[in-house]
Parts: structure tokens; sequence; C-alpha cells
């Protein structure tokens, strides 16, 4: 095959199909891809067939956690050249709604993200993108660590919008890839303090490995008795509290947990309505701040990753080559591993 | 219809000649411009070829501050229709840099902006712009009221980077229209007390009449015992300074005057040929920001105005129709005058 294509088909059926290669557009480079990570989401549209609003109602090229090397340049592209390595930014908003314009293009209604359906993903040998939203890799960065950058940038924005600064405690509920990224991305702020929740003890191991200060193992749905547990174990309550895991009891914990005046950010995503002690929250003024993706992220996450000040590659657990993607798919739905990561050169 | 415009080629050599009617791209519109307002940065162009670090390099079409009606759609335009008539918001940015991206487009390295050199202005009678910088105005909206939303934005971006809000206590330097539109937009803001400061006695009667709390003619004084005297009046240390006289006086008064960790916003352009008591700034804890231009601020300016709580029309001195651009800019450029805002009405009648 000249372009082997990674392809939903439909709710639980994945293929591996023949594209044609893609011509860059204006203001696009033409990518011989590289590494493409699997994200959770990934495998939900697989398995269900949508994720909220967001429904798979044709075939959908899939990956969205990506970097490649520019094969061709589009009209009117001058950031990149021909060999460069980069790190891909998956989503590419309007420019010039009003969203765009006050700097938080994440939220623009028309924003295309690769793999959220109906646009198109990037785990194929050869894909198109828009070449401001390329990032040029350092010698010194790995096309896998460029790829991690994704994930990565979850973490930059949630601890952005919790507000993570020097001498920050924070709590960080489930140790997931997603869970490590935000508690690397929490010390690399200069938190001092960091104590991460889960109910798998492996996962607290891998966490304790990358930094985190406390572990606490989670054996209750009681918010109230696991905030308590979590107190005890930093010595005081933690100010800011990162929720990844989208587990309504830990989405409680977050609440009762943190400081007065604290921040909540939640960045796991369960089922769409939850019951919240949200008096507690509103009394105590513990802010409760949603995330959507990242916005303006990237150069932060490159900068950490090249000047050293993070290390993912021991969170990339599990390699795969394009044609075995979906044993790929089926590793990370069985919950093996961190990041798993498909190599498409 | 045929196309005049007004075209500077040198300092004070200020033409109105015939220029080919603009194709539109896909982004953009075709306006028939209505009314166009002139801007003190305008005047430094023509008295003297440049204005800050741009100078003029080849003939330039002038005008920033303008509106029009839409006469041709491009086709990718979907907000817009023929007829409608729009504020243009005078910069187009590249949407994506960084700063674009950030939200800050109004320092976009590749910005386009009208009149300032080498790009070409809307002082004409047909003029094409992105259409995502074209606000359309309501009916009840004037077309002179939509090209003030230009000097209004200023205004609007000024009170926002001295974040002025809720109680604020105000000192603004300077009763030009700048001066006087901030004073406007900050009572908006909350601003519970504005004092403002100028040479000129008509300026100060206009900015009393328009809502300044206290007005105080500069004269002969120094800047810090300017600063003591309007910490007299007021009764406390104003919160903010804006700085719209673009005096070296008015920058050293910001510094004497505003409260120890307040903020003095520089919108005038100082000649910085002086010594300031920067030391006096860094140890009060006062943060000094710049502004250039704005960002994100055409849809506030619109509200103000379509809502009717900032009333622009009283700052409208003079009118003079497209032919007669030269005696426009004389007016505009007199004392003896007494011009506040002086707009140019660009149609055919």
């Amino acid at each position: 095959m000249a372009n082997p294509t990674v392809i939903l088909k439909k709710q639980g059926e994945i293929v591996i199909e023949d594209c044609p290669i893609p011509e860059p557009k204006p203001g696009e480079v033409l990518l011989q891809m590289q590494d493409v990570g699997i994200c959770g989401s990934d495998v939900h549209y697989w398995q269900h067939g949508r994720i909220g609003d967001f429904v798979v109602k044709a075939p959908m090229v899939l990956g969205h956690e990506a970097s490649g090397v520019v094969s061709k340049v589009g009209e009117g592209v001058s950031n990149l050249k021909v060999g460069d390595r980069v790190a891909i930014e998956p989503g590419v908003p309007c420019h010039t709604c009003k969203n765009c314009k006050i700097g938080r293009y994440n939220l623009c209604p028309d924003m295309k993200f690769c793999s959220t359906p109906p646009v198109h993903g990037n785990l194929a040998k050869f894909y198109t993108h828009a070449a401001d939203f390329c990032f040029k890799l350092p010698d010194n960065v790995s096309t896998e660590e460029g790829a991690f950058l994704e994930p990565l940038s979850v973490g930059v924005h949630a601890c952005r919008r919790a507000g993570v600064s020097l001498g920050s405690r924070v709590l960080v509920c489930g140790a997931g890839p997603i869970g490590l990224v935000n508690l690397m991305t929490a010390k690399a702020n200069g938190a001092s303090e960091v104590c991460i929740t889960d109910i798998d003890e492996k996962r607290l191991e891998m966490a304790k490995a990358v930094g985190a200060d406390y572990t606490v193992l989670v054996k209750s749905r009681d918010g109230q008795e696991v905030a308590r547990q979590i107190e005890e174990v930093m010595g005081q309550k933690p100010e800011i509290t990162i929720e990844c895991s989208g587990a309504p009891p830990s989405i409680q914990t977050a609440i009762y947990a943190t400081e007065s005046g604290g921040c909540v950010v939640l960045v796991g995503l369960g089922p769409a309505d939850v019951t919240l002690p949200i008096v507690n929250a509103s009394v105590r003024e513990v802010d409760i701040r949603g995330i959507f993706r990242y916005v303006n992220c990237y150069p932060t996450a490159l900068a950490m990753i090249a000047s050293g000040k993070v290390n993912v590659k021991p969170l990339i657990t599990h390699r795969f080559k394009l044609q075995d993607s979906v044993k790929a798919f089926e590793t990370v739905a069985k919950g093996e591993g961190i990041k798993v990561m498909i190599h498409c050169a | 219809m045929a196309n005049i415009a007004v075209v500077l080629h040198g300092p004070n050599d200020l033409r109105v000649e015939s220029i080919p009617v603009p194709e539109i791209k896909d982004n953009e519109v075709l306006l028939s411009m209505s009314s166009v307002g002139i801007c003190g940065s305008d005047l430094k162009y023509w008295k003297y070829g440049k204005c800050g670090k741009f100078s003029l390099e080849k003939p330039m079409i002038m005008g920033h501050e303008g509106s029009g009606k839409v006469v041709k759609v491009g086709s990718g335009v979907k907000h817009l229709k023929i007829g409608d008539r729009v504020a243009i918001e005078p910069g187009v940015s590249c949407g994506v840099c960084r700063l674009c991206k950030t939200g800050r487009y109004n320092l976009c390295p590749r910005i386009f902006f009208c009149a300032t050199p080498p790009d070409d202005g809307n002082l004409c009678r047909l003029y094409k712009h992105s259409a995502q910088f074209c606000f359309r105005l309501p009916d009840h909206v004037t077309d002179d009221e939509g090209a003030m939303l230009e000097p209004l934005a200023v205004a609007v971006y000024s009170c926002r980077k001295g974040k002025v809000g809720l109680g604020t206590k105000l000192l603004i330097c300077g009763a030009g229209p700048v001066g006087i539109l901030t004073l406007m937009v900050a009572k908006q803001n909350g601003a519970t007390t504005v004092v403002i400061t100028d040479i000129d006695e008509t300026r100060l009667a206009l900015a009393k009449s328009l809502g300044a709390d206290f007005t105080i003619r500069v004269s002969s004084e120094k800047p810090e015992q300017l600063a003591t005297n309007i910490s007299e009046i007021l009764g406390d240390h104003p919160d903010v300074t804006i700085e719209c006289s673009g005096t070296n006086f008015g920058f050293s008064t910001g510094i004497y005057a505003t409260l120890p960790g307040g903020c003095l916003v520089m919108v005038g352009r100082v000649p910085g040929d002086a010594e300031f008591p920067l030391n006096l700034a860094f140890t009060k804890e006062i943060d000094i920001t710049g502004v250039f231009r704005y960002a994100n601020c055409y849809p506030t300016a619109l509200e103000l105005v379509s809502k009717g709580v900032v009333d622009v029309k009283p700052l409208i001195s003079h009118r003079f129709s497209l032919p007669d651009s030269v005696k426009a800019f004389e007016t505009a450029s007199s004392h003896d005058t007494k011009a506040v805002k002086v707009i140019i009405e660009c149609g055919q009648n």
C-alpha cells in the first residue's frame, strides 16, 4: 500500500486500507508520519462509536497524538522545510471567530480535530496538516517524544487553569497517563508537594517513580473519607486538585479534599451528569474549572521535554508497527501499560 | 462607480486622486465608504512623513477610523450581506502566529493596518477589507458613530489594560478625543471618581459636560506639584492613571500621582527626552503598561454606542466632504479651530 491508513469503519471495526497520498493545500505541509500514540478517547470511539455528542457516522481515520517528518511544503509556508521533524497539534481552528481572536482557539466552534468525528485523524503513512500547528522538534527530542506532546499539553493546560505555581500543594486524582502528565507538569511548575491517588497499586508505583511525593490507594467510594486520608498523608489539605479519572466518587473526593479558597480542575470525563457536593465547594470558595483539550500549550510542552525538565520516555511502554494497529488498540483496551505507540514509518 | 482616494505623497503633500476599484478575495467585502475620522497619527504622517517608528516610503491612502456600506460580498463571507452598514476595524492580523493565537493580535508582526505605511487606508469611495474585521451596525447607530468606534476601541482597551473597575479612582492626563472617550468608558466600567487634566480650558469644559468629576487646568506647575493638587482634589491618590496627552509632563505626573501598587497606562506617545522619576515608579510598584491600538475591543465599543450608554456625537466638531479632505486635515491640526474630532464624508452626494 502507498498510504496504509488505520480506519474505524464503524463501532467495533478497525481496518487498514490504502488511501491516496494527499496534496498539501496552501498553508499546509505533507507529513510522513512517524509515531502516533493511542488515547483513551480513540479506544472509546472504537468500542462505543461515540463520545457524548460526537458520533461516528461514517468511516473515520483514527489517531491524534502524533509526530511526522515534512516531506512536502504547501504554498505560503515559511516556518517549515522538507526534512523537518515535527510534533503535530491535532486541532486546527478557524482563526477568525471570537474565541480564536481572544486566544481561546480550543473553544472554536468550527474546530477541526483529528479523529473527532467527522474529522479524520493522522494514523497513516502520509498526512497533511496546517503548518502553523506543526512544531519543529530540536535534535535532542525524539519523534516518540514529539507524539507525547499531545497528552503532555493536557497537563500543561490543566496546571495553567488550576494556577499551579511555585510552592503549590497539589492533589492529582488518577494515575493513568493523564494523571501522570499532570503530576510531572505540576512539579515542573514548581509545586512543592504532589499527592496522587488511584485504585491500582501498580499505577501508584509508576507515579512514585516519576516524582509523586505521596500516593494514596483508594479503597472507598466515600469522598469525605478519602479526603480525610489524603489530608492525613499530606499533613494538610492541597490547595489545588486536578481530577483525572472522571469517576464520580473521585470527583467528589476532589472537592472535599481541596483547601478552602482553592481550585479543582476537572480533566477526567465520566458520565455526563454527576452528583457533586456543590454547596461544600461553594461555601468554601473552592473554584471548579473544566478543561477542553488545551490551547497555546505545545510550545511549553516542547520546551519542557527539550530542556529535560520532564522525561516522558518511561511512560511509553508498548510499541507496535502500523500494520499491527488492531493489536495496539486491544492492548490499550485491556488496560495494559501506560502509553502505547504505533510506529508508522 | 469611480473611485477616488486621499493620498499622502510626502510631508504636506496630500492629494485627492483617482484610484482603481479593488477586487475582493473570498473572505473580503467591498465597501462604499461613509464616514472616516482623522486621528493625531494621520496628522503626524501629513506633517512629518512619519509617526513613531513608521515612515512614509511611497504614496499612501490615508484614513483608518472608518465606516461603510457593503456593496459586494466574497464567496466565503456568511455574516454580512449587501446593504449592511459596518464599522471597520482597521487592523487585520495573520491569525496564525503565536501572538494572534494568544489573543494579542494587535501585536501581530505581520498585521495589515490602514494608513500605517506601507498599508493603504480607507479614506476613499470604495474600499475592500477582511469581513472578519467588519462589524455590522444596527439601524439606529449612525455612520459617524461607526467611524468613532475606532478611537472608542482605544479607550476600551486602555481601561482594560488599567483594570479600571467598580470603585476605581482614575486620573486621565489629556482631554483630547482619546482622553474624553476614556473618561466615558471608565465611567461605564464602574469608575466612581475621574479627574482629568489638560492645558486647554475648552477641552476641560467638554470633559466636564461628559462626566468628569474633576477637571484641572495645567499651567506652569511641576509634575510633582500637580500630583499633590490632584490628591488634594480627589481626597486620595488615583488607583489608575491613563496618560493620553503624549507629553513627558503627563508621564511624570502619572508616576507621582498614582497610588503605590497602582497602574499607569501609557496611551499617548511621549517624546521621552527628559528625566523621569522611574525609580520612584518602581519603589511604588506602579505597573507601567503600554497600549498599542487595541484587540477584541470593537464588539464592546459597539455595545456601548448601540445601547446608548456612551454618546460619541458631542466629540464630532467638524465635517467635510471627501474632495475637501485637505481642508479637513488643516482644520484638525489647527488650534484656532478648537477641533475635537473631524469627520470626512466619503459618499457621493
